[in-house]
């Protein structure tokens, strides 16, 4: 500690050290604006936001993360996609090949939808099987329609999968003056949102369907979306997730010891998306179940280890047979492990992958005894089928359970 | 799969190898045959596809699966009833970014064990795997395959390069075949030439007697000059498909667009065939009737249908408008 009472070399120059007691206390206080320095050691910044109207397709609730990227990484306009409505989808229907698969349809409607409130710019992903395919067709479909002042940002043209290509690539038809830095810092907290979005699903399905208060878990699923469509910043993200979940906790649940658990494996989109499969995971909550969806960005396209998953399922398939059977396999024996009550299998109308898995899923059940649901969605609107299904399979499920 | 060999031979007891005669065996066939033939293995094939086989196929399937495929198990059935040792089923998955092959013949294998299984029977299945982008090779996989029969690395060599060469041989004569027609119609007069109809379909449904055969024998009774999309020079219909688009991802698929591309003025019109519901066709034949213009394309959807009268009526009225046209519109015929 320094001390002030002898300071015996002192030099000439220096100030002298008050003492604590002499120094007296002042208050300055002046009008206006904070000014700031002369040379902060920054030049201003300069306007890099684009104004190109980003649309995405609809898909589950991921809109939050697509709203981020679009706003945050690539720094442009973001057109939000409508609700899909019974008209969206008819329109999708009309305007794709009949035996198609079904996201087609419904992505398309969408696009169709978006362009109609004034997007200029649709994006598209690439993956595998005919995703790949996905973004030049559809393209080429809403061109041949009329629609023509638009460009497509279609992931499958960077062939090279690297990185830089896709900067490029984002550069050139979105936004020219795109800042790399500022990019790849929204982007993790983009990522961060698919997985707080995934988390809370997980929590939200495991949990709605024994609410108190009807209606309390719907409630708070959407603050959290609108917290999550309103942030802006990464901490934005942390702290709208972190409330929401404390929320979604503190709701008052009247769950059984031993629940009825059912596990939805599936098609990557018709399993996640609640307008393809007519809303099936909330009918089910409705019923009382405890949910699992095995069937995320997350976890399939962020978290998963494919060799692992293989040999985890090695007794049921050598090679790995199509983009997400793997994966749905192994999820459904993990449910099956876990002594779920039934498993639900969800695709799409023709889609080749999850047929091929089909074999595979009527042996495990078999081994297993545990009763699996087949449901194939095509772009129907009408639901009175599937209730009755489902309540029939619940039915048997819980009185398997009882006995 | 890495190489094995000097390890232990698991497959060294199998004699009788049973090739079903569809999908990709209308591809491969020759270099699968050869390869075994080399190996020293009784190759069995069973008879072309009939109604029975849909059947058994049909039993044996998902009721969504593409007709193609429930033939397939169809004739794996057939080849376990003929008591072969063990059925030859490769799981190909791609040769490059976009030149994938559709995902059924990546499941192929683990799809027929499986269907067996479930349907309280037994298939013995020896495979491999080709997925060049991920570093699994075509010839690693031959080899690998050879090494598991008990060959040495030599032989394995040997065999490979034989089945390479054979099934390189037979593409290459059909190839040439076709360009000689091709070229012989082009030089007769423009009075005397018979109407030139491509078929673009995937070749196990195209040459398939049973699926791809009625349209061919309609055609031909018609006095049309047939041609094969899946007859031409497949390298240089791959390269030139990159023209069409950037982006397809099936090596089968571009190989047709390029050879339609590569034919487009030698011939008159086009059919497009697929078996209901093939996944790659439902995008591409879209593609295809959007962007190939100036020829008549008649798209046609076999299903497992009994009797063959709806798609002649088609095919017939298809050529019927064509020769129409030729002669100068309905009103100068």
């Amino acid at each position: 500690m320094r001390s002030f009472q002898s300071q015996p070399e002192q030099g000439v120059g220096e100030p002298r050290v008050k003492r604590p007691a002499e120094e007296r206390g002042r208050i300055v206080m002046r009008e206006g604006k904070p000014r700031p320095l002369f040379f902060t050691g920054k030049r201003p910044k300069r306007d890099r936001h684009s104004r190109r109207k980003v649309s995405f397709f609809h898909f589950r609730n991921y809109e939050p993360a697509f709203k981020y990227f679009t706003e945050q990484v690539l720094d442009a306009d973001f057109v939000p996609t409508p609700t899909p409505t019974r008209a969206t989808i008819k329109r999708g229907e009309e305007m794709s090949a009949d035996y198609v698969c079904t996201p087609f349809k419904h992505i398309i409607g969408d696009y169709a939808a978006a362009l109609e409130q004034g997007a200029d710019v649709l994006v598209q992903v690439t993956g595998f099987c005919r995703l790949n395919y996905y973004g030049e067709l559809q393209e080429m479909i809403l061109r041949d329609a009329g629609y023509t002042d638009f460009q497509m940002l279609n992931f499958s043209y960077v062939a090279s999968g690297k990185m830089r290509d896709y900067i490029a690539y984002c550069k050139k038809v979105v936004n020219p003056n795109l800042s790399v830095a500022h990019g790849v810092k929204n982007l993790l907290g983009a990522y961060r949102m698919v997985e707080h979005i995934d988390a809370f699903r997980d929590r939200y399905l495991a949990n709605a369907g024994f609410e108190v208060e009807p209606g309390s878990f719907q409630r708070v699923r959407k603050e959290f979306i609108s917290s999550m469509n309103a942030a802006k910043t990464n901490s934005d993200i942390e702290d709208g997730f972190r409330r929401s979940m404390d929320a979604l906790d503190a709701l008052a649940t009247k769950k059984p010891a031993d629940p009825v658990r059912v596990g939805i494996v599936g098609e990557y989109y018709t399993a996640q998306d609640p307008t393809s499969c007519l809303n099936l995971e909330q009918k089910l909550l409705d019923m009382g179940v405890e949910l699992s969806n095995a069937m995320s960005i997350s976890a399939f396209n962020l978290h998963f280890n494919i060799d692992a998953a293989q040999a985890s399922i090695s007794e049921y398939s050598t090679y790995d047979m199509g983009p997400t059977s793997t994966f749905n396999i192994a999820a459904a024996k993990r449910y099956a492990e876990a002594g779920y009550d039934g498993i639900v299998h969800i695709k799409s109308a023709g889609c080749t992958p999850e047929i091929d898995v089909m074999p595979v899923l009527q042996r495990l059940s078999r081994d297993y005894h545990v009763p699996v649901l087949f449901l194939t969605f095509d772009t129907q609107t009408s639901d009175a089928g599937l209730d009755t299904r489902l309540e029939a399979f619940y039915d048997m499920i819980a009185m398997k359970k009882v006995r | 799969m890495s190489l094995e060999f000097g390890r232990r031979a698991d497959l060294a007891d199998v004699r009788r190898v049973g090739i079903p005669r569809a999908l990709l065996y209308y591809r491969y066939g020759i270099a699968w045959r050869t390869f075994f033939e080399q190996l020293g293995c009784e190759v069995v094939l069973d008879a072309p596809s009939d109604r029975a086989t849909l059947e058994t196929g049909d039993h044996l399937s998902v009721d969504e699966c593409c007709l193609a495929s429930k033939l397939f198990l169809g004739h794996v059935s057939a080849l376990v009833d003929e008591g072969v040792d063990a059925v030859f089923v490769p799981s190909l998955m791609s040769y490059g970014r976009f030149e994938t092959f559709c995902t059924k013949f990546q499941a192929l294998p683990d799809l027929a064990e499986n269907a067996f299984i479930v349907a309280g029977r037994r298939v013995r299945v020896i495979s491999f795997r080709i997925d060049e982008p991920k570093g699994d090779a075509e010839e690693d996989a031959y080899l690998g395959l050879a090494a598991r029969f008990g060959a040495s690395r030599k032989e394995a060599k040997r065999a490979y390069k034989a089945a390479a060469d054979a099934q390189r041989a037979y593409d290459a004569s059909m190839a040439r075949e076709q360009e000689k027609l091709v070229k012989g119609l082009s030089k007769l007069p423009e009075a005397e030439r018979p109407l030139t109809i491509l078929i673009a379909a995937h070749p196990y449904v195209s040459h398939d007697p049973f699926v791809g055969g009625v349209v061919e024998d309609a055609l031909r009774e018609q006095g049309a000059c047939v041609l094969f999309a899946d007859e031409t020079d497949r390298s240089r219909a791959l390269k030139r498909s990159y023209d069409f688009s950037h982006s397809i991802p099936w090596i089968v698929n571009r190989e047709l667009i390029g050879s339609i591309l590569m034919l487009h003025e030698h011939i008159d019109g086009i059919v497009l065939m697929s078996a209901y519901p093939c996944g790659p066709d439902s995008m591409c034949d879209d593609a295809i009737e959007r962007c190939i213009k100036g020829k008549p394309i008649l798209t046609l959807t076999v299903d497992a249908q009994a009797g063959t009268a709806g798609v002649e009526t088609r095919v017939e009225s298809f050529v019927d408008i064509l020769s129409y046209q030729k002669k100068g519109g309905y009103l100068n015929a």
